[in-house]
């Protein structure tokens, strides 16, 4: 598969990325395996491939505060083995290291995958269960969108055009906090048929913070608020957990193909649910 | 594929049945809709840009409105083809009215080929979704702005 | 580099690693994207997206303006070159006339309607898109079942009831037999489409010599001779003037076993431009336009006794043909019909065949052939029929099977089975899994609320395909073995391997006839103006026809080499052993190498003996193979989202003699993966109006190696007659014995909520259905 003609062009500093992406047939390159895939297919032809790889700084990851931020090109095999990350903050390691294949997790960017916004990526589930912060610069700027705001819609986000995100936020894991990501895989490409994040607080026996993050389901990923309101103050029983697992699919218009259907895709999610809520707790539980 | 939903309008139904058949409403709402040119009475010739994550594609093609019942239904026929695919929806669009309000209702099949069907199985749902939702979406900007005094 | 192995060991039998892998492994093998030529052209194909549309006309006009563009060719240009071969002569069958680019009508999704050829690759691809087709879609039917139905629309339309032909046989008194039955059971089960993957995609590199009016096809192919004899007729150029190269072919499967449009097609732009020009398929057109494998809806009944005893099965098989026939497409399920019985002793059949056009690519041979389908259907029917009556499938199988004292034995469906004692590896698979343990916790674990299942198959399969009254083109091989000059051995052999590892086997057994080292020999293959002409690769036919022809190349070549080798030593009783040419009274010796020499040189000459040391042969086999073996299956089935765990995959084969257990392994290993593939996940679905909605590996699910189970391997050996090396086969068998064991236990495993079937493929949503109460 062949490709259209393109300009490829390796910027050294964001400075100079933006100025080459001034241009309405330029577009944007991390690790390019969402990217590649569409132009060799020709459903995406730009005129120029703007690279992201050399322009320095992008891919740090460090700890700052309570905080612990990533930059934009951090790979997900950079995510799913890193100490740091491993054990500051175990849930986005958990959604890296479900990502696809060895090949692709080499590759492949969590800037690069949010921007892309799939309704089946694994990292929104994880990123809407951290309440992760997104800071996103553009020529002269930058402002900071919260993961909630961020993923809108299919492959809707809120990126403008010629706006770069540069770095994820995403806290520490407190103590007493434990969180999972489950996901059921879709056999042909990997993505996830649903994917749930959960990540549970426990305080004297009781769950005191709850955050569900859910992916694959709908259009987009979101927070089930409404599973986070049942649970909290429970104390994270198997039937606390089913009750509140019992919703995270309500008021969802649910996502139907080839390979899972609406009502199937909904089952799951609940079913994932429990289970991320169950593994959270016991983590939690276990600290 | 099957397609059916509802959104609410802010119009009475006679003013949404007349929004739905009015060229310049439907050019304007219809995401990625470059023109349209009305070519006989219902049939309309539509040139089309969808843009999409890193998809880009332009679309020619046609939209149709038969089986005329104003202000209650009528049949969308829109039908695209362009380099990348192909594609071809069809729905009964029913209007109920609700005083000020009215909710419009579609039931539809459809139909995708070409590079889009043979690669995209997994997105075409949510797509057609996205792409229903930004419609509704903007015709109901359009409904709202022509009702404010 | 490969293992050198001193002559004094034996090599057959034993665990060699693979001469060929060095070179896959690293990426240095020679396939035919690999081939370069100076002024070569490259040519990308325009394909419909239709299933079914008119052509109504064609604008090439911008794409030949494009800077690079050389040429653009349509039907109009190709009309008369072709058709695409089919090789199938059924009673009555309906072969519509398959040009190599479509004329006024396209039949299905990535029918090729024309081409461009261009400077390179790059521009070739830009300017399909300047190419406008004006088409007017007409309807489609995409599934057999809906085709054969009154009304659909006709695929060809000069045939409106979509059938291509209709096929019976039938054996004992079926009628009289199914009236007296104590108990009948029936069952709809399908084999769905499949899309052969090969790791490598088709490619053909075509090569005109104007001067010499000589044509070279270099192209990915399983059987180079059949495709020299075919593709000369297609072009009309006489078949001696046309060289076909079948270079490193990275798999097959089955969908390299024909002749496609494309290589005639490159051969015909090749002599029209006087450059060589490379065609490289995608990825995407060889899911939507090479060949598709099974297709088959298939309704059975099976009488019996209410002891176990099978007597009677019937059978009516509607084979999705697609919209034309490829080189094998409407034979495939006639080889199901031929396996109906599997290894059981029941010969009252009846099959009725039809044969059903849809707007798809065709169907052919992939991997197993219709043998899958026949197994699945008998394995399956079995474990029915032992629920019926309330049976354990081990037992219903060990009432039915054909006992080792009675082979050979003529089944009725007209085959003659060679050899078999069917109880060995189902005994060893059932120690190996420790049977009766694992129906204890099974047991327990349905006690408990569990969902566990177990199943087996116990497979039969047709290999070394075959004699030639039954193949279309000749079911013979050949060989030619030469010692050169310095005692090295080159083989010569028909056959075309994909990854089989034949120079690896082919090379163990002539270095023990021969005794030269295995480094000393050098099996060639594929090219048609080195090697004398052959057959091919597929069938599971290499080793044991191919592979007689070798050895009996090398007998009579042993015969002569001992006649020189009494000539320099003088003596008229001499033996020939380990390399070397011994006087058996003197004790004194010559090595290979000398007798080579004195062979070439002929400086005098034994008496009535011509130089040079070289032998061929060409072997017709008198029979098939039936190689045969047992898997069983354990599976736990996840309650709350339908998925399947396999705990335990146990696969015992005895595909006779066995030349190489890491060749074995390696083709049971694999084979297995695929029939899982089968099983669990694979899918090439249409959807209504004939588009191929699994057309990239996104939503088309081969199993990787991260969802392979742990595969618990062994051989049992019972030899062939058939053959003096007395091999059977093994490239297919695992595959055929994989699916139903697989289906049967999970089967099984739903067995408490009344389940009794399920159509493939077995994904976690249709086992939740079930779950569910929803039967599926
Ligand atoms: C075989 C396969 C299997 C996969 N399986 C999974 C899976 O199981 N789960 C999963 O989540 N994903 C999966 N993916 C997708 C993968 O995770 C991609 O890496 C990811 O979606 C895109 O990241 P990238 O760095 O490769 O981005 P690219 O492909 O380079 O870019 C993607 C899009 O984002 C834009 N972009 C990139 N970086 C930025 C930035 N910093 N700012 C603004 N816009 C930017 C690009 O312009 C482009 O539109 C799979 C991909 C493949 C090929």
């Amino acid at each position: 598969m062949i490709a259209q003609n393109f300009d490829y062009l390796t910027p050294v500093s964001l400075a100079e990325a933006f100025d080459l992406l001034n241009d309405p047939g330029a577009k944007v390159m991390a690790g390019g395996m969402s990217l590649i895939p569409m132009m060799k297919l020709r459903l995406a032809a730009p005129e120029r491939v703007v690279d992201l790889r050399h322009v320095p700084g992008l891919n740090k990851i460090q700890q700052d505060g309570a905080m612990l931020r990533i930059g934009a090109m951090t790979t997900h095999h950079e995510l799913e083995s890193t100490p740091l990350v491993r054990a500051a903050c175990p849930l986005l390691a958990q959604a890296a290291a479900a990502i696809g294949d060895v090949q692709v997790r080499n590759v492949g960017t969590i800037g690069g995958s949010i921007a892309h916004a799939d309704p089946s990526a694994d990292y929104p589930a994880a990123l809407q269960a951290l309440e992760a912060e997104i800071r996103i610069a553009h020529r002269g700027g930058e402002r900071t969108v919260l993961a909630k705001d961020f993923f809108q819609d299919t492959f809707t986000t809120a990126l403008e055009p010629n706006e770069l995100i540069v770095e994820i936020s995403v806290p520490l894991e407190a103590k007493c906090t434990g969180a999972s990501y489950q996901k059921m895989l879709q056999p042909a490409s990997g993505f996830a048929i649903v994917g749930i994040a959960a990540r549970v607080s426990m305080d004297g026996g009781k769950v005191s913070m709850v955050r569900v993050g859910v992916t694959g389901l709908g259009g987009s990923s979101y927070r089930a608020a409404n599973v986070e309101a049942l649970l909290v103050g429970s104390e994270g029983s198997a039937a606390d957990i089913g009750k509140a697992a019992a919703v995270v699919a309500e008021g969802i218009d649910a996502n139907s193909d080839i390979h899972a259907s609406a009502e199937y895709r909904a089952h799951l999610a609940r079913v994932y649910t429990a289970r991320a809520l169950s593994a959270a707790i016991a983590r939690a539980e276990a600290q | 594929m099957k397609i059916h939903g509802s959104h609410a309008l802010p119009a009475g139904a006679a003013r949404a049945y007349n929004l739905l058949q009015d060229p310049e409403v439907l050019a304007s709402c219809m995401p990625g809709c470059e023109k349209l040119v009305k070519v006989a009475d219902g049939t309309y010739e539509m040139k089309m840009k969808m843009v999409l994550a890193a998809v880009s594609g332009q679309f020619d093609g046609k939209v149709r409105i038969t089986d005329p019942d104003p202000p209650h239904s009528f049949k969308l026929v829109v039908e695209g083809t362009g380099r990348i695919g192909f594609m071809k929806g069809e729905g009964l669009l029913r209007i109920t009215p609700g005083g000020e309000q009215c909710t419009v209702q579609y039931d539809g099949d459809v139909h995708v080929g070409g590079t889009i069907a043979a690669v995209g199985q997994r997105l075409i749902d949510s797509t057609s979704k996205l792409m229903i939702k930004r419609f509704f979406d903007k015709l109901c900007e359009r409904a709202a702005a022509a009702s404010a005094p | 580099m490969a293992t050198t192995i001193t002559k004094l060991d034996t090599l057959v039998g034993r665990k060699i690693k693979r001469k060929e892998d060095p070179r896959l492994i690293t990426g240095t093998a020679t396939y035919v994207d690999d081939i370069q030529m100076p002024g070569m052209y490259h040519a990308c194909i325009v394909r419909s997206p239709h299933a079914a549309a008119h052509i109504r006309g064609i604008e090439t006009k911008a794409a030949l303006e494009l800077p690079g563009v050389v040429a653009v060719y349509t039907g109009a240009d190709v009309k008369d070159v072709g058709p695409v071969p089919c090789g199938a002569s059924l009673p009555g069958l309906r072969v519509p006339h398959h040009h190599i680019l479509a004329q006024d009508r396209v039949y299905y999704v990535g029918h090729p309607v024309a081409v461009v050829v261009a400077r390179d690759r790059y521009i070739a691809r830009d300017a399909v898109d300047l190419i406008e087709v004006d088409f007017d879609p007409t309807d489609a039917v995409a599934d057999p079942e809906k085709a054969l139905a009154e009304g659909a629309p006709a695929v060809h339309p000069q045939w409106p009831d979509n059938i291509a032909f209709n096929y019976h046989q039938e054996n004992g008194e079926v009628d009289k037999v199914f009236a007296e039955a104590e108990v009948v059971v029936k069952q709809r089960i399908t084999s769905q489409r499949l899309i052969p993957c090969s790791m490598e995609t088709r490619g053909v590199v075509a090569d005109y010599r104007s001067g010499e009016k000589a044509l070279t096809i270099y192209s990915s192919s399983q059987i180079p001779h059949l495709m020299r004899s075919l593709v000369a007729g297609m072009l009309g150029i006489p078949e001696n003037k046309l060289r076909v190269v079948a270079p490193e072919v990275g798999g097959g499967f089955g969908c390299k076993l024909n002749v496609y449009a494309e290589e005639a097609l490159m051969g015909f732009i090749a002599i029209r431009t006087g450059k060589p020009v490379k065609w490289i398929e995608s990825r995407r057109e060889h899911m939507q336009a090479t060949i598709h494998g099974r297709g088959h809806v298939d309704y059975y009944e099976i009488a019996a006794r209410r002891d176990g005893v099978i007597t009677g099965i019937k059978l009516k098989l509607i084979q999705d043909l697609g919209s034309y026939h490829q080189l094998l497409t409407p034979v495939i399920p006639t080889l199901s019909v031929l396996m109906m019985p599997g290894l059981y002793r029941c010969k009252t059949v009846r099959a009725d065949i039809v044969g059903v056009f849809t707007n798809c690519v065709p169907t052919d041979a992939y991997r197993g052939a219709g043998r899958p389908e026949a197994t699945h259907g008998i394995e399956r029917m079995v474990d029915i029929l032992a629920a019926e009556l309330k049976m354990d499938p081990v037992e219903i199988r060990l009432k039915n099977f054909i006992h080792s004292d009675e082979f050979p034995y003529a089944t009725g469906t007209g085959l003659m089975y060679d050899s078999g004692d069917y109880t060995k590896p189902l005994k060893t698979a059932l120690e190996m899994a420790n049977y009766n343990e694992l129906r204890a916790e099974q047991t327990k674990a349905r006690a408990a609320g569990r969902y566990m299942g177990i199943g087996l198959s116990t497979y039969g399969e047709i290999c070394a395909i075959g004699p030639s009254p039954a193949t279309p083109a000749g079911g013979w091989e050949s060989a030619t073995v030469r010692v050169e000059p310095s005692g090295t051995v080159t083989v010569l052999t028909g056959i075309k391997p994909q990854g089989q590892g034949e120079e690896t086997t082919f090379s163990q057994i002539a270095a023990d006839e021969l005794g030269v080292g295995f480094d000393d020999v050098v099996v060639m293959h594929g090219d048609t103006s080195v090697v004398q002409y052959g057959i091919g690769t597929f069938g599971s036919r290499a080793t044991a026809i191919g592979g007689t022809a070798m050895y009996l190349a090398i007998q009579e070549l042993k015969t002569k080499i001992k006649r020189f080798g009494a000539m320099l030593l003088d003596s008229d009783d001499v033996s020939y052993a380990n390399g070397r040419c011994t006087c058996n009274k003197s004790g004194k010796s010559v090595s290979l190498a000398e007798i080579a020499g004195a062979a070439h040189r002929a400086m005098k000459l034994p008496a009535n003996t011509e130089p040079g040391l070289v032998a061929s042969n060409f072997w017709e086999p008198p029979n098939f193979t039936f190689p045969f073996g047992a898997h069983i299956v354990v599976t736990e089935i996840d309650k709350d989202t339908g998925a399947i765990e396999i705990r335990r995959y146990i696969a015992v084969d005895d595909c006779g003699k066995v030349i190489n257990p890491l060749i074995v392994a390696g083709q049971v290993q694999g084979g297995v993966v695929q029939g899982l593939g089968q099983a669990l996940y694979e899918h090439g679905i249409y959807d209504d109006s004939g588009q191929l909605l699994t057309g990239e590996f996104m939503d088309y699910a081969i199993p990787k190696a991260s969802m392979s189970p742990n595969i618990e391997m062994a051989s049992t050996e019972t030899p062939t007659p058939v053959n003096p090396l007395r091999v059977k086969g093994v490239g297919e068998a695992a595959t055929i014995g994989c699916s139903p064991a697989v289906v049967n236990s999970v089967v099984d495993a739903l067995s408490p909520l009344g389940v009794r079937h399920l159509d493939m493929p077995l994904t976690s949503e249709k086992i939740w259905k079930v779950l569910q109460g929803g039967r599926a």
